[in-house]
């Protein structure tokens, strides 16, 4: 019989009932070394690919099928994803409307890099000459402005909406992911003030002043329409840090209250964890993460442009989010890369590819909502858990129909301790 | 028990954020009465045209929210499929009128297949409802809150890509064949066209409030509504109930489709999402649940909406989501159960 | 209340709970002293668990006050009590399944952690030596309780008799001064329930914890408990040593009726 006053040592005969978490122990160690080396590897061999790719012969192929252009807005999807990952996968907040803080991010890269505010010249270590009127700043520094401003609108969106229950808070933020874009839509004439110019948006934007990479050498100037390979750094940097905190975070004593609150926001509660603290933070970290997006976005684009912050953004970063499976940074970076790239580039080429060949006339980007909304239906009836799930995650969205603890000792075989008295047998001795 | 002294009796103060909320909640309510009394008394013709406009949309979206709050109420989930529904509804409205049976125009043959239409779109809708639920719903209803939220807005994505395809990705014009010129009372124009949706919303809300209180169905689905697991003890089919309720939701949809349709007589592949939206803010207003507080709510909503595209004060049609998605998010915050749902205890 | 000098872990006064027109608890009054065991026991739906929940901060208190030692914590947050020293175990386990035992452990340590987000992120000497502790003192709460090799297993693959103690473990981690057990040997046959029992002391002793229980196993209430009070609809209508209890007729004609007045508990 067991004996409560010394430890117990590990018990031989369970080995079904431990199997399942073994397996995830294992898991967990070239978890910690294996994806960061393979996506820095992953990286750099895109980076060289491009980068030789007229000696390689491959420049044809690569332009059609894997362009820079491409290549860097799925990055900055990438970043988006991760901070949605934090607050829907990490804490189990669902938000759909992640939407409003890229915008946010964009417009601030607007504001603080062009001469829209044409009334001013405000020079801070920006890329071009001082007698430029308007507002200047370095990139870099409006990375940090971006991320600060997105970060204050999620908690101020957040403080009064966290504390609703999942489906209310989900409408919340699809309202706030409606009604901002709007405001930047309709920005051009409030109370007099023109805001965001509107429809007409905000361009151009100052270069970004970064290293250049070029054929024959590197040198610290401002990146021209043709530096995708040096901005494709900067947007790898971006996403290497994102990851970076995503999984510090998970490993320390936030992430383990983003997970308990997402099991049992009760339990978590009645243990210590601040409820509404720790979902501002998830809101918060994760619009920081948007607000990164955001402003790499603008500048991959060169401006602001009001139409394109619609609310399929948000439902893609969701499915991205759903399919990598919530909560696991890795699959979350593959699945936003996988369906930018099919969103911007698989797509439209496989259907030129197909029509050639089939000599039919098929619209397949036109069949993008198919695509989404195909995918969201099959993920969630065949494959909640995502294409790689964490351990974790595949057991909550697989719950059993009944929760019954005493089901696990029953399956076990045989009784131990206090196994046998389980709840179920406890209802044939009554 | 012993006599309690004064002290025992001590009721804990409302807390300070309580006060904070309950204030905002009021200075809300009392600055919107404010505005729409400014409204009505700077340019009393065109506020009540504006509200006329307004209610019009709101007995549609009347329709769509009974749909929304019926499917909620039962399986507590937000069918974001539902306003697709009724814009396919509105497009197998303009195909069975203009392209089938060639209507354009008002005469005793078109008032004919006007009725038809209205029949079979609702038939349509209900059945394509029945579908989704069984094909994508049903599977999940066990499953955390997540999933099926995920899967509708997936549907909801499918049903826009068959827009797409069947109307093109720009909106359409379609000729009507209700009359068109109305009345006039007090310089303020109604039209026929409204006093038909009048004459047609209000009967089917009427069969659809009679056919849940009074029949066996309805009762089945009150159950349901209630205790899912003890409604299968009592020998009552819920799988069919539900499939019930998506069929009544989903009829409606196709009711204001057609109605749509006829009276504004443009077609959107996207139309639903924006209108979807709407009418399930009007389900919260009214109480989320409740279908009498659909009703209340789409109508409410639709002045609210109607008053603000047209009245002198209003922000005009740009800033009409803003101002509905505000609506909704502050309902959400400071009164979740609406106008006539009850106070829950968290 | 027994001698005003003896120091309470956990007072309730007058506490009131109403869920609209149902008055679930009805000016119940109520004392833990400090290193006592104590038992509350009553019928099905007596008030027992609401009156947990209002203590810990789960349900509003309609009226009366609740100390924690000296301070007062009527109507505070849930964290905030629980971070003031009240553990709790669950009627239902609420363990997070998801979460192996030494994860759940450590979420009830978040009171004491000090680490911030930058800190987190950066792996400074001092989180790092957090997190080390709180590894280390999660792993001996989880020795403790006599679950020690369970550590890294996840909490829903648990057996349900470690479900149960893990939950304590857990509750342990926030350094209590008082723990309050919901039905802890519900499930367990006797040989388990006498051990529960030497558990109980062990708890009250090595841990410096005082102890509430809720229960319905006569017999562990009766050899565990110091003091026992009985709830019955909401009031509170006997309080005493167990021999005192055993004989009141009161809580005999609570449990059995008034035909079961004659018999003895």
């Amino acid at each position: 019989m067991t004996d409560h006053s010394a430890p117990v040592p590990p018990r031989t005969g369970r080995r079904r009932v431990f199997g399942h978490a073994h397996r995830a122990r294992v898991r967990r160690i070239p978890e910690r070394l294996g994806w960061p080396v393979g996506f820095a590897l992953a990286a750099l061999a895109l980076f060289l690919l491009h980068y030789y790719a007229s000696l390689l012969g491959l420049k044809g192929f690569l332009d059609v099928w894997l362009p820079r252009v491409s290549l860097n807005e799925a990055l900055v999807y990438v970043i988006c994803a991760l901070g949605l990952n934090i607050v829907v996968g990490y804490a189990g907040l669902l938000d759909l409307g992640f939407v409003a803080f890229w915008a946010l991010g964009g417009y601030t890269a607007a504001w603080l890099m062009s001469a829209f505010f044409h009334q001013v010249n405000v020079h801070i270590g920006g890329s071009v000459p001082t007698t430029t009127p308007g507002i200047h700043v370095n990139f870099w520094l409006v990375l940090l402005v971006g991320a600060a401003l997105c970060f204050v609108a999620g908690v101020l969106i957040g403080a009064p909406t966290l504390r609703l229950r999942s489906d209310y808070l989900a409408l919340v933020t699809l309202g706030f992911g409606e009604i901002i874009p709007q405001v930047f839509r309709n920005g051009d004439d409030i109370f007099g003030f023109n805001l965001s110019n509107g429809d007409q948006s905000i361009t151009p934007l100052d270069p970004v002043r970064s290293i250049a990479i070029e054929a024959n050498g590197v040198s610290y100037r401002n990146l021209g329409p043709f530096d995708l390979l040096s901005k494709y750094l900067i947007f790898v940097g971006l996403a290497a840090l994102v990851i970076f905190i995503s999984l510090r975070l998970r490993d320390g004593k936030l992430g383990r209250a983003w997970l308990a609150i997402r099991e049992d926001e009760v339990a978590a509660s009645a243990m210590g964890v601040p409820l509404m603290r720790t979902k501002l933070a998830a809101y918060g970290i994760g619009a920081v993460a948007g607000g990164l997006g955001g402003v790499a976005y603008a500048t991959h684009v060169n401006g602001a442009f009001a139409g394109t912050f619609r609310f399929q953004i948000s439902i893609t970063l969701l499915a991205m989010v759903v399919l990598g499976g919530m909560g696991n940074v890795w699959g979350v970076t593959i699945g936003a890369l996988v369906l930018a790239w099919i969103n911007s580039t698989g797509l439209p080429q496989f259907g030129n590819a197909f029509n050639r060949q089939f000599g039919t006339d098929i619209n397949f980007p036109g069949y993008s909502f198919l695509l989404f909304g195909g995918a969201l239906v099959l993920m969630m009836l065949f494959r909640r858990e995502g294409i790689l799930p964490e351990a974790r995650t595949r057991l909550v969205l697989r719950e059993e129909e009944t929760a019954d603890p005493a089901a696990d000792a029953g399956e076990a075989g045989e009784p131990d301790g206090w196994a046998a008295a389980g709840a179920g047998k406890a209802g044939e001795r009554s | 028990m012993t006599q309690t002294t004064l002290t025992a009796t001590v009721r804990p103060p409302l807390s300070t954020k309580v006060i904070i909320s309950r204030t905002i909640a009021g200075a809300i309510l009392v600055l919107a009465a404010i505005w729409l009394v400014a409204n009505a008394v700077a340019g009393p013709t065109q506020f009540f045209s504006a509200a006329i406009a307004g209610l019009n949309n709101g007995a549609l979206y009347a329709l769509i929210a009974l749909g929304y709050t019926m499917v909620y109420g039962i399986i507590q989930l937000i069918n974001f499929a539902h306003g697709d529904l009724f814009m396919l509804g509105t497009l197998f409205s303009a195909f069975l009128i203009t392209t089938v049976f060639g209507q354009t125009a008002p005469s005793a043959v078109a008032w004919a297949v006007f009725a038809l239409t209205l029949v079979a779109t609702m038939a349509f809708c209900g059945v394509v409802n029945v579908a989704i639920e069984f094909l994508a719903y049903r599977r999940l209803r066990r499953a955390p809150r997540l999933a099926p939220l995920i899967t509708a807005i997936g549907m909801s994505f499918v049903l826009q890509q068959i827009g797409l395809i069947w109307n093109g990705s720009l909106q359409r014009q379609w000729p009507s064949v209700l009359p068109s010129g109305g009345i006039t009372i007090g310089g303020v124009g109604i039209s026929y066209k409204f006093l038909i949706v009048v004459a047609l919303v209000v009967p089917l809300l009427l069969v659809m409030r009679w056919l849940v209180a009074k029949t066996r169905p309805g009762k089945a689905m009150r159950a349901t509504s209630q205790d899912q697991d003890a409604t299968r003890l009592m020998g009552i089919d819920v799988n069919a109930t539900i499939s019930f309720t998506f069929l009544l939701g989903g009829a409606l949809a196709g009711a204001a489709g057609v109605l749509y349709q006829q009276t504004i007589a443009s077609t959107r592949y996207d139309l639903g999402f924006q209108l979807g939206l709407i009418a399930f803010t009007a389900a919260v207003l009214g109480g989320i649940g409740n279908l009498t507080g659909a009703v209340l709510g789409g109508v409410l909503i639709g002045l609210i909406q109607g008053i603000n595209d047209g009245a002198p004060y209003g922000l005009g049609q740009r800033w009409s989501q803003s101002v509905v998605f505000s609506i909704l998010i502050l309902l959400m915050v400071f009164r979740p159960n609406g106008l006539l749902g009850q106070s829950t205890g968290e | 209340m027994t001698g005003a000098h003896a120091r309470t872990a956990l007072r309730a006064e007058h506490v009131t709970v109403r869920f609209g027109g149902l008055v679930a608890v009805n000016d119940v009054s109520f004392t833990v002293p400090e290193g006592a065991i104590v038992s509350m026991i009553g019928p099905n739906g007596a008030g027992k668990t609401t009156f947990f929940n209002a203590l810990t901060g789960l349900y509003e208190l309609t009226a009366g006050r609740v100390y924690i030692g000296e301070k007062e914590v009527s109507n505070l947050a849930l964290h905030r009590i629980a971070a003031l020293g009240v553990g709790r175990t669950f009627q239902n386990i609420r363990l997070f399944g998801l979460m192996t035992a030494e994860e759940n452990v450590k979420v009830a340590m978040h009171p004491h952690l000090r680490s911030g987000v930058t800190a987190t992120v950066l792996r400074t000497p001092r989180q790092r030596r957090e997190e080390r502790e709180a590894r280390q003192r999660a792993r001996e709460l989880l020795a403790f309780v006599g679950i020690a090799g369970a550590a890294n297993e996840y909490a829903r693959n648990l057996s349900y008799g470690d479900q149960r103690r893990l939950e304590v473990a857990r509750a342990l981690a926030l350094r209590p001064k008082v723990l309050l057990l919901d039905e802890p040997t519900a499930g367990m046959n006797p040989r388990e329930s006498a051990q529960f029992t030497e558990f109980v002391h062990r708890l009250r002793d090595e841990k410096s914890v005082s102890v509430l229980l809720i229960e319905h196993d006569m017999s562990v209430v009766m050899r565990v408990s110091e003091r026992i009070t009985v709830l019955d609809r909401g009031e509170r209508i006997a309080e005493g040593t167990p021999d005192e209890i055993r004989s009141d007729p009161r809580v005999v004609e609570a449990y059995l009726g008034k035909a079961g007045r004659e018999q003895r508990l």
